[in-house]
């Protein structure tokens, strides 16, 4: 599968993305501009050799890589699967039952079976320590170091390899906890040691505690494998800069994943949401939706200004069943429908798609690899919009007749329709499904989806995007060049970004002593984590937010501090992304590195003025007449990076480009003739008109018969999406 | 204007089957976004964080056609009824735009907090469809604040109700309603703030359900919705066919009715299982009572109870019932006269819904769990902060434990039945905002039902005030602890005490008080309830009883006193000899001191009867 493209020497940048089952490889030359890609098998027992698979696949010397930009499933991997270190949790006495405890709710209303996850550090290994400081930081009874002592003989004699410290109240005064790590440090100095205040530093102790113990269960074990990736990286002669992927959209430097690797729990599916913003931020679409389909599941999140929105909190498995992680996330939403997911019919008789998946193995029917599940790429293949010669670039041949068999048999026979009216309907329930997640991130957030875009990528998103898209309003679709690898070109854009917290509750009244304070000491913190990542000086900026709500709810928003609101709330990402717009705006948007946001510069007025703006933007009523709390100050420490300029597609010249002919059963109207085109033989500024297919070799463009897209000189495709017709009742 | 009430699923074989999967998809969708609307504008923190609200779409006639899956299952289906009172006294005369608000004690059955918002949805000047918010007011008058006194004697003590008033018209808001409530609630920000989020999430169900009709026709997503309902009646159907035939009874009490200490209010279930149909019959139950656990529930106390044996994972729609029919003279605890007080009806509903699931065990041993704690709210704390010179009122919900089930021990530390994702809020959140200090927040050792698959454990709590302030306490089944099943033994009952500074002894306090002084540095020691066990207690694995006596769920003593385990104090080796001769000697005579099942409990009993 590998593109043996061999690449002329120079100074690169790799990204490398290990997934379940591939590791992709994307590289780039800033110098020449050329993009190269290698795909190899993981090799799930030493995830690190798959890598250097990988890069000797594309052929190139890790000598001449100058950047290695990493996404892994290591992290989801041991928490999902429950392999870490033998962990143990150290708490405030009366306190260590808050990991189990959790906050006691019943996600699954009339579940009778329903059971809480069991907590990753069993009661008898949780163990209590006299100490207690106050909310607001003073300390009520002193650290008793004799407690200290007394477990380490226990930490001993279980066999532990890791600890988690989290004291309540923490975030307001660390001490106790900085103490008890020393003195466990010192008595035990090959254990992997955090604090809660090191962790996440905000308020709410189940939620921090459950951060702080899952931190310290990966936390071994993440050490090694990036000490031992960096290890096999320098045997080959690797000499520049290892980043990992965060959570957050952003890179950080090996060193520092090795104490914080739960911040990398979602460092492969955002990716592509990173590419999404950097493309709507080159184009001056002011918010997207990034929208992935693969095999089993689609992904959607928002983009704003080029950000992808994030989550304060992540729930490794769910939120039912699942382990908060307060750790700021790309906000994602995901179903589970993708091209491999399996239609059947319920008990009921009512026709189903997902979220069973034919995975790779044994795959659609129609890939002939022992499939007999009809699934959504089964579907397609029915209705003739994939290109049975040419699947995967050609390296299957699609086997149309066993997709259809499948259909029949298990769907449309059972159901009384045709083959053809059976795969329609799988594609069509499909993308209802699919809406939904499009719906969740958009239009339950409040987001009027007519103000929108939706970037579509993964294998499946340019074949569905234009039908979910005219479902929920959505008026055009872009679709960037190479959507089946865009994630893991992706990485190559991310921003060193470290997102820092501290609970800080008091009420908003005017004064700032203690917040600017923290905001100097966040962004302190801030530039010399970036600066150890080898960031580039000239390019640190730290942006203040405070997380503000009305007294007596318990909603935060982030209110940008400093004098330029707007500006501070936009990515500076933008301005790296678009050279020609740069110059205007980063005046107003970067801050110097030596700057560091402070109130001074605004009073509380105006930060109200923001809340109650902000407020009504998001849930269409403000309370202006209420006081307000503040609870976090956050800081967003910035080490922009510059950004791979992707190749210019040359304009046309002369005829339009070539097409094929193939019937296509392409939406309402049915099956009809269709032109089918090869994307690489588009050139800017080609509007091709709907019903149509633009086949490449790992993904396909449907166009409905009144769809228009147009060929953009950066190689990404718009289309018009022509609205929903409507039946009159 | 006239309803159209004849939305009936005949016809249902026609439908397409995809477009049945999108108008259901759609219809998900419109629910859960109306949810979110409400959870992000509502104001009081009662309905965004604890989520005490339930919203639906319903037919003209009032029928449920969804309601979204996050509503407590305290409101599950349970609109009905009230939208059915107004278009009984408008006679179905409703204009677009017109928003009604009820909280009438005789339509509604419930505390007088639960109001219900709901605006008719009209298409070509014809009546099609309602969309329905109900959330509960954190104040609505009567004598103590918040609305919810443990003694009252009538609902006129427990506020003012709004019988199905007209609070806007054709988009236009009366001004006299409004005021009334400004003028009368304690709280009126924020009743009018939740008001308004009720009305919006109305407003967007109404764009979102005519945008649909738009969409497809009415008639077709009309059909859509009637097959909807068949299947879930299929569902339902085949839930219940798989109960064995016959009757099925339990019962229970309710310590007291809030004003006669020491008179035990009974509860009592009759079930009747019959092919696919189930009628469950309360004409057992208590007479109503003089204090405040009456209710017009008993409806909707069937329907929670049904909905958890047989469509648990679906949203639930009036198609979910049709096969259960509900039983209950007037006059009864849950069909009270609508004078009579209502505030703490979810008690008796609670331990009601726990008692089917008891019938049922002979039945379907495997598809019910032991008894729960029953108990929904911690006291509250209420006073003003020395800090900030402003009034404050905690709210925090009762993590108590569910009873064990045929296959697993029962859920520590978690809410009620009529509860969902209700959260605890976080300790430190507690102690910024009210004068408090809690000092203690760990699961109760041995207070688990022990058997062979054990209850959950409570969660023992110390909360000291740091300054003056008033406690308001509602604890309940104290007398008649949450039962065992198969032989497991009853889980410990809600205990509390008072500790103050200088005294030795530990003071006693009242499981039911308006407001009890307490002094700063006076703290409350709350141990919640545990939930039943389920089968013999010497019959669980040795090695699963000093699992929980390593992990300090249970004591070394519990293990030896109740499952017959007999361990080394300091190494937790379990002498095999000594264990085996005592659990032989426990399954011979099982009357330990904490193994009382169902069979020796007092005020308990269960009776499968064959037809």
């Amino acid at each position: 599968m590998a593109d043996q493209q061999a690449l002329a020497t120079g100074r690169h940048l790799i990204g490398v993305d290990i997934g379940g089952t591939f590791t992709d490889l994307v590289t780039f030359e800033p110098a020449s501009g050329r993009i190269a890609y290698a795909k190899a098998r993981s090799t799930p027992r030493e995830l690190s050799a798959g890598i250097a698979d990988c890069v000797a696949k594309s052929g190139l010397a890790l000598t001449d890589v100058d950047t290695l930009f990493h996404g892994s499933t290591v992290v989801i991997n041991a928490l999902i699967e429950r392999s870490g270190a033998k962990t143990a949790l150290v708490t405030t006495r009366g306190f260590r039952d808050v990991l189990e405890i959790g906050r006691s709710n019943r996600p699954e209303n009339y579940n009778l079976f329903y059971r809480s996850p069991p907590p990753f550090v069993p009661r008898h290994l949780r163990f209590e320590v006299t100490e207690r400081v106050a909310a607001d930081g003073s300390v009520v009874t002193p650290l008793d170091a004799a407690d200290i002592a007394s477990l380490v003989e226990a930490v001993r004699r279980e066999g532990i390899e890791a600890i988690a410290i989290c004291f309540l109240h923490a975030y307001a005064n660390a001490e106790h906890e900085q103490a008890a790590a020393r003195l466990l440090a010192t008595a035990l100095p090959d254990l992997y040691i955090c604090t809660s205040n090191e962790t996440a530093c905000e308020w709410r102790e189940f939620e921090r505690t459950s951060t702080t113990t899952l931190n310290a269960f990966v936390g071994p074990r993440v050490s090694r494998y990036v000490e031992r990736l960096e290890q096999s990286m320098g045997a080959a002669g690797f000499t520049g800069r290892l980043y990992l992927m965060r959570s957050n959209g952003g890179v950080m430097a090996a060193q520092h994943g090795k104490r914080l690797p739960v911040a990398m729990v979602e460092s492969g599916p955002v990716a592509g949401m990173i590419g999404a913003g950097q493309l709507a931020a080159a184009m001056g679409e002011h918010r997207v939706v990034g929208f992935d389909m693969g095999g089993t599941t689609a992904k959607a999140a928002l983009i704003e200004q080029g950000e992808p929105r994030l989550v304060d909190v992540y729930y490794v498995n769910g939120y039912a069943n699942g382990y908060p992680l307060q750790v700021p996330t790309i906000e994602v939403i995901e179903v589970g429908t993708g091209g491999g997911s399996m239609a059947w019919l319920d008990a009921t008789g009512a026709l189903k798609v997902g979220p069973r998946s034919a995975g790779s193995e044994p795959g659609p029917a129609c890939v002939g690899a022992g499939g007999t599940e009809p699934t959504v790429t089964d579907a397609n293949a029915v209705l003739g919009r994939l290109n049975a010669a040419h699947y995967l670039g050609g390296e299957i041949r699609l086997d149309i007749e066993a997709a259809a068999r499948a259909i029949d048999s298990r769907i449309a026979q059972p159901l009384g329709l045709s083959i053809e009216q059976a795969a329609a309907g799988i594609v069509t329930i499909a993308n209802s499904n699919m809406a939904l997640a499009v719906r969740g991130i958009t239009i339950e957030k409040g987001i009027d989806p007519r103000d929108t875009a939706l970037v579509a990528f993964g294998g499946g998103g340019p074949l569905h995007a234009a039908a979910i898209a005219r479902d929920i309003g959505i008026p055009r679709v872009i679709v960037p060049p190479m959507p089946a690898c865009f994630s893991a070109l992706g990485m190559l854009l991310a921003d060193l970004r470290h997102d820092l917290v501290r609970t800080c509750a008091q009420p908003l009244n005017g004064r700032f002593e203690r917040i600017d304070a923290l905001l100097a000491q966040l962004s302190a913190e801030g530039a010399a984590l970036l600066t150890e990542a080898g960031a580039n000086p000239d390019a640190l900026s730290c942006s203040g937010f405070l997380d503000l709500c009305y007294a007596g709810q318990h909603w935060t928003l982030p209110v940008p501090v400093g004098t330029h609101a707007e500006g501070v709330a936009e990515s500076t990402k933008i301005e790296a992304a678009t050279a020609t717009t740069s110059s205007v705006r980063a005046t107003s948007a970067v801050s110097a590195p030596a700057t560091t946001p402070a109130i001074r510069d605004c009073n509380a007025l105006q930060l109200r003025e923001r809340f109650d703006r902000l407020y009504e933007e998001r849930f269409g009523h403000a309370f202006p007449g209420l006081p307000l709390r503040i609870i976090n100050v956050r800081v967003r420490a910035l080490g922009r990076r510059p950004k791979p300029h992707l190749p210019q597609l040359a304009a046309r010249v002369g005829a339009p480009p070539a097409y094929a002919w193939r019937d296509v059963h392409v939406g309402a109207a049915g099956r009809v003739p269709c032109r089918i085109y090869r994307r690489e033989a588009l050139a800017a500024g080609d509007h091709i008109a709907g019903p149509a297919l633009i086949e490449e070799d790992v993904a396909t463009l449907l166009l409905d018969a009144d769809d228009t897209a147009l060929v953009r000189s950066d190689g990404s495709i718009v289309v018009q999406v022509a609205p929903l017709a409507v039946v009159s009742p | 204007m006239t309803a159209k009430t004849d939305m009936t699923a005949k016809g249902a074989m026609t439908i397409d089957p995809i477009t049945l999967e999108v108008v259901r998809n759609s219809l998900l969708a419109t629910v859960r976004e109306m949810t979110d609307n409400m959870v992000r504008t509502a104001y009081s923190p009662i309905a965004a964080e604890i989520k005490d609200f339930s919203v639906g779409l319903h037919d003209a006639s009032g029928a449920s056609i969804m309601q979204a899956p996050y509503a407590a299952p305290a409101f599950v289906a349970d609109l009905d009824g009230t939208i059915r009172a107004g278009l009984a006294l408008y006679r179905g005369d409703f204009a677009s735009g017109d928003i009604v608000l009820s909280n009438d004690s005789a339509t509604n059955g419930q505390h007088l907090n639960n109001m219900a918002a709901y605006a008719p949805i009209v298409l070509d000047g014809e009546l099609i469809a309602f969309a329905a918010v109900r959330s509960h007011w954190i104040d609505v008058g009567g004598k103590v604040s918040g609305s919810m006194s443990v003694d009252a004697r009538d609902i006129q003590a427990e506020g003012w109700q709004l019988p199905s008033l007209r609070v806007y018209r054709a988009g236009v808001p009366d001004p006299g309603i409004i005021r009334f409530i400004e003028r009368n609630s304690r709280f009126p920000d924020l009743v009018l703030g939740d008001m308004r989020a009720q009305i919006s999430a109305c407003r967007l169900g109404e764009r979102r359900l005519l945008e649909l009709v738009a969409r497809y026709g009415r008639t077709v997503v009309f059909d859509c919705i009637g097959r909807i309902w068949d299947e879930r009646e299929a569902i339902a159907r085949s839930a219940v066919a798989a109960i064995p035939d016959g009757i099925y009874e339990a019962h229970c009490a309710l310590d007291n009715d809030g004003v006669h200490a020491g008179v035990p209010v009974p509860l009592a279930v009759r079930i009747e299982v019959c092919g696919s149909d189930m009628t469950m019959d309360f004409g057992g139950t208590s007479p109503q009572v003089a204090g405040p656990y009456n209710s017009r529930s008993a409806e909707v106390v069937a329907r929670i109870a049904f909905k958890y044996l047989t469509t648990p994972a679906l949203a639930a729609s009036a198609g979910d019932f049709r096969n259960l029919q509900v039983r209950c003279p007037e006059g009864t605890v849950l069909s009270a006269d609508s004078r009579a007080p209502m505030a703490w009806y979810n008690m008796p509903i609670i331990s009601t819904i726990d008692l089917v699931l008891r019938a049922l065990h002979p039945a379907i041993p495997d598809g019910v769990t032991a008894g729960h704690s029953d108990n929904i709210g911690s006291a509250t704390f209420a006073g003003v902060h020395p800090a900030s010179g402003q009034r404050f009122q905690t709210f925090i919900p009762y993590a108590g434990a569910w009873g064990a089930t045929a296959a697993a021990d029962g859920q520590s530390a978690i809410v009620s039945v009529v509860q969902g994702d209700v959260r605890l809020m976080p300790v430190e959140m507690r102690e910024t905002l009210f004068p408090l200090r809690v000092e203690r927040f760990e699961l109760r050792a041995d207070s688990a039902g022990a058997g062979r698959q054990r209850g959950g454990l409570g969660v023992y709590t110390v909360q000291r005030a740091l300054s003056e302030c008033s406690y308001q306490a509602q604890y309940e089944r104290t007398g008649d602890a949450p039962w065992g099943l198969a032989g497991g033994a009853c889980g410990a009952i809600t205990e509390t005490w008072r500790e103050r500074p200088g005294e030795f002894e530990h003071g006693s306090l009242p499981l039911k008080c308006n407001d009890l002084t307490f002094r700063a540095g006076d703290a409350e020691h709350l141990l919640t309830a545990g939930g039943g066990g389920f089968g013999p207690p010497w019959e669980r694995p040795a090695a699963r009883v000093r699992e929980d006596v390593l992990n300090g769920y249970v004591s070394v003593q519990a293990a030896e006193r109740d499952y017959g385990v007999v361990l080394d104090e300091r190494t937790l080796v379990i002498d095999e000899a000594a264990s085996a001769a005592l659990r032989a000697q426990l399954a011979c005579n099982p009357s330990g001191e904490r193994n009382r099942s169902e069979d020796s409990n007092r005020s308990v009993g269960n009776s499968p009867v064959s037809k």
